[in-house]
């Protein structure tokens, strides 16, 4: 099974082939140029390099959030494209997900943070298995404070817990003040969000049928947007 | 020779609209999916929820448009899409789509200039323009007066100095309580009212040049309200007549006076605002008796739609400007 996977939620562009459990090329770009500019050239080089085409893929990979609105939107849109014109199923992965992907094998607790803005982080705890980091609450939006505390109720006696994602490395003096000891931090390779990664899993969930309705597939945000909100608090 | 099929995509607002066009004249499928009635309830179009609404709707509605014209995917000859000028969220859902499609179908893509796409438009329906022709772009972004030597090249005679038009329409029709989209909502309360009944600036008519100012017809709008709302006169639909009759003139004039200085038999209007009734038929009388022609397209071709993008993607198709990969979106105009 061939499988191009696309993460652009966070700052990185990444994108990567995978055939079923092997990493055949990728690319993770965190440079100052916008998705726009680099995810499709990327896309195109490491398929070239493959010299796979569109045809020879079974499925397309994509992160669909949360994360940054409108890098979710460019991935999102360019997977669209290239999934109907090739007439190619999408496997969506949560970001956070993909993320705590990184910390496989590990026994501590596992929290995936995302840079939110407005002083919160998207986030998520996680047990990993075998078959990949199992959720163990639904995606949040919410301050550092209430990702310690969450952090704290949900570590078993002598676990430690592993944050990464660039919501860390926005507090990541006050995790450590907080959680001294208890905190294990990730090397820089595995902080951010892999494609390979997302492709990974995404082999697994192809395996299983878990496609998407390209048609009706929409980004993850978790956050209304600003005039929603207002709209919902009666202030328009 | 064979005939070239153009897929056109715009999302630079607040419409998600596709299109199949067919050798830059013939529209085989012109598909618009409209969030108005979303944005309605903001008063005014808001970028992020135009965004989310574009991604979810976007495959749908290129689907349509291959479904309408009766094609097949790879019976198309190159990708077309908006990258300027427009909400930069907006544009980015259009054009990732776009590049992901064209690279897929290994299909040239083409970077196509809303703008010019809305002046093309005229090229969709007419096919007698003479050339060089005058062209009044007035729509919720701009206001321009362009001279034009054919549809490729022109030279901009004038433009904006604050509000355009379009914006205009919009702001007064909010203050005067008339509701959201303000051009259509301003020209049915001025067909209840009447126009001259209290006197509003022409801005910059008396000038030489072709520069338009729309702000200041608005802040004197917004007094005359305030007057007569204080001695208890205020009706609503004349003041919203003499408003819009104040704008166009304006236009309309500026147009004329381009059109002698430079001796064109053709002036073209484009954009969302040349869709306004009132502005069409005072720019068709005051040509009447000259040798000038006007063309505008019809009314659903005005307001933004992909066709004009197709169309426009066409004439950079067969001069072979295709657009790289690494192509971007941009907020506002870098030429016109
Ligand atoms: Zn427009």
């Amino acid at each position: 099974m061939l499988i191009l996977a696309v993460d652009s939620s966070t700052p990185v562009a990444g994108a990567a082939l995978v055939e079923d459990h092997r990493v055949l090329i990728e690319s993770f770009i965190n440079y100052k140029k916008t998705h726009s500019e680099t995810l499709l050239p990327t896309i195109d080089r490491i398929m070239k390099e493959c010299d796979c085409s569109p045809a020879d893929l079974d499925a397309l990979a994509l992160t669909v959030g949360p994360g940054s609105f409108t890098g979710l939107r460019i991935g999102m849109a360019t997977v669209k494209g290239i999934a109907m014109a090739a007439h190619k199923p999408i496997v969506a992965l949560s970001t956070l997900d993909t993320l705590a992907a990184n910390a496989a094998g590990s026994d501590d607790l596992v929290g995936a943070l995302l840079d939110a803005r407005k002083n919160e982080l998207y986030y998520g705890f996680y047990s990993m298995r075998e078959q990949g980091p199992e959720a163990l609450q639904e995606a949040m939006v919410g301050t550092p404070q209430a990702v310690v505390s969450q952090a704290r109720e949900l570590m078993a006696q002598g676990q430690r817990v592993i944050l990464l994602g660039d919501g860390y490395y926005r507090y990541g003096a006050y995790f450590q003040q907080e959680l001294q000891e208890q905190l294990k931090v990730m090397p820089g390779h595995l902080m951010l969000p892999r494609a390979a990664a997302a492709g990974i899993l995404a082999v697994d969930k192809a395996g299983q049928g878990e496609f998407e309705d390209l048609y009706r597939l929409g980004p993850v945000y978790i956050r209304l947007s600003e005039a929603e909100y207002r709209l919902k608090k009666g202030e328009i | 020779m064979k005939d070239i099929l153009i897929l056109g995509i715009e999302t630079s607002c607040d419409e998600t609209a596709a299109s199949v066009v067919k050798n830059g004249r013939h529209i085989l499928s012109n598909v618009i999916n409209s969030q108005v009635q979303i944005h309605a309830q903001f008063g005014g179009v808001v970028p992020e929820v135009a965004s989310r609404q574009h991604i979810e709707n976007i495959a749908l509605v290129v689907d349509q448009a291959f479904a309408d014209a009766g094609l097949e995917y790879q019976d198309i000859d190159a990708v077309a899409v908006t990258n300027e000028p427009g909400l930069v969220g907006a544009l980015l859902v259009g054009l990732s789509f776009a590049k992901g499609l064209a690279w897929s179908l290994q299909r040239p893509l083409l970077a196509v200039n809303h703008l010019h796409g809305h002046i093309y438009a005229n090229m969709l329906e007419h096919e007698d323009i003479k050339f060089p022709a005058v062209c009044l772009v007035v729509s919720g972004g701009h206001t321009s007066l362009l001279l034009m030597q054919d549809i490729n090249h022109y030279q901009v005679l004038g433009a904006t100095r604050d509000d355009a038009a379009g914006e205009a329409f919009d702001k007064v029709a909010r203050f005067l309580g008339l509701g959201y989209p303000g051009g259509p909502a301003i020209q049915k309360a001025a067909q209840e009212g009447q126009a001259g009944k209290m006197k509003l600036p022409r801005v910059f008519l008396d000038r030489q040049d072709y520069e338009f100012s729309f702000s200041g017809l608005k802040t004197a709008t917004m007094n005359m309200k305030k007057k007569l709302e204080k001695a208890g006169e205020l009706q609503v639909c004349d003041l919203a007549a003499e408003f819009q009759q104040a704008l166009i003139e304006v236009l309309v004039e500026k147009s004329l006076q381009a059109a002698s200085r430079y001796g064109v038999e053709s002036i073209l209007m484009a954009g969302g605002v040349a869709a306004n009734q009132e502005l069409r038929s005072l720019m068709e009388q005051r040509t009447e008796s000259r040798k000038i022609k006007v063309f505008c397209p019809s009314l659903s071709l005005c307001t933004d739609n992909a066709a004009m993008i197709a169309g426009m993607g066409y004439q950079q198709f067969i001069r072979n400007c295709y657009a790289s990969l690494r192509l971007n979106a941009y907020p506002s105009l870098s030429s016109l």
